[in-house]
């Protein structure tokens, strides 16, 4: 791969400065003048009618400006549901968390004591938390039509996906084996919880809130506050993380905006952490039957999945399970049926349709490759996609890479052994899995101007979620214009003064607004080699407008190896992660010290999924029991070992110097790699994430 | 610098919009108020970052509450605001304290240092200096309670081990899981770095 001046080279945050130093603003650092603060009032209910809100005693409390409920707001939040109408405060409410009122006060002490004044009345309805059970006869119907979320063409069926046909499939294998697994719900707890701060200027919004994408939230505020969007502006500084559940518009944006409208004064509505656990999403929990047949030379012959997926009450993303297209396989059949339950919200995080589904997969898989007596490195080289769908060559592959050479790195044959081997209290085991996420190309804007002290001043409309966009953009703005990074200065987050770009989401802002800046700057180049350097007062200015399209007879996809090696105590369950090596084909990697920290964090997140983070609830009550970072055993310093981090930079046509997506791809195999090392340490399986101490000793009874 | 309108990248979708409204809920402002007593107050004297100060308290704010929104000092986060992620660690008498669990009267004849106490006279902290270079911070909203629980370590402990650095920082969550890097800058920061038993990529 031929060497670039800026693209590549290891470059730290070009914001490093203001994030060290406390500097960075965060949306719950701006302070309004009069400005008010708001606190949401929650159902405790997973299921109930409202028969009455009584605001009157909150509302003569001093220093209480406004109070929304449904009597007096029925705005729509278009994001929050894409098959049913989902308001701002619903009825009945459907799930423990439930918005029924908000209340915006002079501070927030006055704000909480004044949502405790309000009194709610309950008709309290049977409520139902596990998907199968949602889709059997007799179930409570949560929304009209039944349980069964409709799908693209609003019918009540399952999202299937075929090709050939599994029964010739299962017929010419010589062995079929069959599994199911489960997976959890995990909130994506990002550090910064939701807070939006919404001022009126006559009929002109301004809405400041951590958001991964100004340009579709500055759209959609528009669209459910029925105004046009030029009267609507979104700015977002420095956000805290989000993992795909501040994308969009948000119920806490447009409460917010709706308060401010009562009150005529700024409004900052600010959710408490437990509020942000049980009230706005996290990963759908899984029911996956996986049934494969193979001939005894390992040849995969056929996959089906049949699985479930939990939604909550609303369908705010697509329920997949995803990850069979990593396999070579003449015939398959997955069917997804995603489910309306009475849990909180499901929808993106991390890969949404993967790491769950890549779990049961790649768990079964492993299983397959021990009964035909083959390494499961083998078996994988053997039957790994060579054409996405075994039909549509990728623009660029560098799996088989991914897998010899982190299998190199990890010494793969020194701790691979054959299952449950050894003895002793610590039982140690290797494992490994493979993934692959859609690298998309697709629309953004850039727009980059130079002044006469050439300065180059690049407009993006990214927000930067912790990928270090914002940096990325600037090195790739340096290469293409051949100047210093020094030279770039980036503006971001602000509607008023940034383009359209894509929303950071499907990992592609490097692609997309990284492909935008490419043109700008290439255009920019042609005008300055035209006119000259600007002198004085004058700048030249250029803009891009991009919607690249990979060709129709390709696919670009990024793919993944990791490897993991554990010990377990026999005695306790408890599982150590000791070793880890992570090999990601993303085409060029613009910037490696930045990558590299998304591939440790993702790697790492991926680990806690694996072995203990879940959002726990209650079956009798159907109210969640350990929101929280300690109650939901999010990862922590001593929980993470060292994620070691090799490259395979395939040379790729497409994407901006042949980069491809990165953020998502992290987290995909991590949490089958440590299930399937668990499994080769003690020689037996767990099927249900988190594979917790207790789980463990289950399977070790 | 240059201003760009968004108008010319948005497509308007026109007139004949109807703004959505909101109206004070009707027929429930009869009641009389309740009796609120009043918010017991309480004078302290508090320094922050080597500038003492004389503030009259309510007794229910949290240090963090005092710190952010009362001396402006919003360097410190809060990212639970009970005592679980580590966001607002600040060093009070040179410990680290979760400033979300304390409240702002416990500060009264204290000192407390914040991320913004951490650069002396234009100059970083070798810390500060060692997050940049080894990318500890990803969102950064954890980073300056990262940084804080490290200056409490370093400060008794110069020069740690990695496992010292583990065990001194569990408490300061970071869901970007950035935990390799943060330990890294660390032990660049302390100068074992090369000593340590770890790998870097």
């Amino acid at each position: 791969m031929n060497t670039l001046n800026s693209v590549g080279h290891p470059s730290h945050r070009i914001d490093a400065l203001q994030r060290v130093t406390g500097r960075a603003t965060y949306t719950g650092d701006i302070r309004l003048p009069e400005m008010l603060y708001a606190r949401v009032l929650r159902s405790p209910h997973p299921h109930a009618r409202i028969r009455s809100v009584d605001v009157s005693r909150a509302q003569a409390l001093p220093g209480v400006k406004a109070i929304l409920t449904r009597e007096n707001c029925d705005v729509i939040w278009g994001s929050g549901d894409t098959r049913n109408q989902r308001y701002l405060f619903n009825n009945p409410v459907r799930f423990a968390g439930d918005a029924v009122a908000a209340v915006a006060a002079v501070d927030r002490h006055v704000a909480e004591e004044a949502m405790r004044m309000i009194q709610v009345d309950y008709e309290t309805l049977p409520f139902v938390l596990d998907p199968e059970e949602a889709l059997k006869p007799g179930a409570v119907e949560i929304q009209p039509g039944g349980n069964l979320s409709p799908n693209n063409r609003n019918e009540r069926q399952p999202e299937v996906y075929r090709r050939g046909s599994v029964d010739d499939g299962f017929r010419a294998a010589d062995r079929v084996f069959e599994d199911h697994y489960t997976s959890s719900h995990i909130n994506n707890a990002q550090l910064e919880p939701r807070v939006a701060i919404a001022q009126w200027e006559g009929d002109h919004l301004t809405v400041y809130t951590p958001t991964q994408g100004i340009s579709n939230c500055h759209t959609e505020m528009a669209r459910d506050l029925k105004i046009a969007p030029e009267k609507v502006r979104i700015i977002c500084h420095f956000m805290g993380g989000g993992f795909g559940n501040k994308n969009q518009n948000h119920d806490f944006e447009l409460m917010a905006a709706m308060l401010a409208k009562q009150s005529g004064a700024p409004v900052k509505l600010e959710f408490t952490r437990k509020e942000d656990f049980v009230s706005v999403h996290g990963r759908w929990p899984t029911k996956q039957y996986y049934k494969i047949g193979v001939r005894n030379d390992g040849t995969l012959t056929a996959i089906q999945l049949r699985g479930y997926s939990g939604m909550g009450p609303h369908r705010k993303s697509s329920g997949g399970i995803g990850g069979i297209e990593i396999y070579q396989c003449p015939h398959v059949e997955r069917s997804v049926y995603p489910v309306y339950t009475n849990m909180a919200v499901s929808a993106n995080l991390r890969a949404p349709d993967y790491p769950q589904g890549v779990f049961g997969l790649e768990s079964l898989m492993d299983d397959i490759a021990y009964a035909l007596q083959m390494d499961p490195l083998d078996f994988r080289l053997k039957n790994m996609t060579r054409k996405f769908n075994d039909q549509t060559p990728y623009t660029s592959i560098g799996l088989e890479d991914c897998l010899r050479r982190g299998a190199e790195a990890f010494e793969w044959k020194k701790r691979f052994h054959a299952p449950g081997e050894g003895t002793g209290p610590i039982k140690r085991g290797a494992g490994m899995a493979m993934g692959s996420f859609f690298s998309n190309m697709g629309r953004s804007s850039a727009v980059i101007d130079v002044d006469s002290r050439g300065m180059y001043h690049v407009h993006v409309g990214v927000t930067d979620v912790g990928t270090a966009a914002k940096t990325t953009m600037a090195l790739i703005a340096a290469e293409e214009l051949g100047v210093p990074l020094e030279k770039i200065d980036v503006i971001w987050g602000d509607t008023d003064r940034c383009p359209y770009s894509v929303g950071e989401s499907g990992s592609r802002t490097t692609t997309h607004t990284g492909h935008a800046v490419v043109e700008a700057a290439k255009d920019l180049k042609r005008q300055i080699a035209a006119k000259g350097m600007p002198q004085g007062n004058d700048i030249l200015t250029a803009t891009a407008n991009t919607n690249p399209t990979p060709p129709a007879n390709a696919a670009r996809y990024s793919f993944v190896a990791h490897f993991a090696e554990v010990e377990v105590e026999k005695e306790t369950g408890h599982v150590r992660v000791i070793k880890y090596v992570a090999a990601h084909d993303s085409g060029r990697v613009v910037n490696p010290l930045t990558a590299t920290s998304q591939v440790k964090g993702g790697a790492t997140m991926g680990i806690g999924m694996a072995l203990h983070e879940e959002l726990l609830y209650d079956r009798a009550s159907g109210k969640p029991l350990n929101a929280g970072y300690y109650g939901a055993r999010v990862m922590t310093h001593l929980d993470a070992p060292e994620i070691e981090v090799h490259w395979i930079e395939t040379e790729d046509p497409y994407g901006p110097f042949g980069a491809k997506t990165l953020g998502e791809p992290t987290i995909i195999p991590s949490v089958a790699a440590v299930a399937n090392a668990i499994y080769n340490a003690i020689g037996k399986r767990v099927r249900d994430l988190p594979m917790t101490r207790d789980r463990i000793l289950g399977v070790l009874a | 610098m240059s201003r760009i309108s968004r108008r010319r990248f948005v497509e308007g979708t026109g007139a004949g919009l109807v703004a959505a409204t909101a109206v004070p809920l009707k027929g429930q402002e009869q009641r009389p108020a309740p009796p609120t007593p009043p918010v017991p107050h309480t004078a302290i004297q508090v320094t922050v970052n080597g500038t003492r100060h004389k503030i009259e308290v309510e007794d229910r704010w949290t240090l963090v509450e005092l710190l952010r929104d009362h001396l402006g000092l919003t360097g410190s986060k809060i990212g639970c605001d009970r005592g679980e992620c580590g966001a607002c660690t600040v060093l009070l008498d040179g410990k680290p304290v979760y400033s979300c669990s304390q409240l702002a009267v416990w500060a009264d004849g204290r000192s407390v240092q914040t991320v913004e106490g951490l650069a002396r006279d234009g100059e970083l902290d070798p810390l500060q200096q060692a997050f940049i270079e080894h990318d500890g911070p990803q969102c950064g909203f954890c980073t300056s309670g990262q940084l804080m629980s490290a200056k409490a370590l370093l400060n008794h402990n110069a020069h740690p081990t990695r496992d010292e650095v583990q065990h001194a920082m569990t408490g300061n969550i970071c869901r970007c899981s950035n935990y390799n890097r943060y330990v890294e800058s660390v032990l660049a920061a302390a100068g074992t770095l090369s000593a340590s038993a770890g790998r870097k990529a």
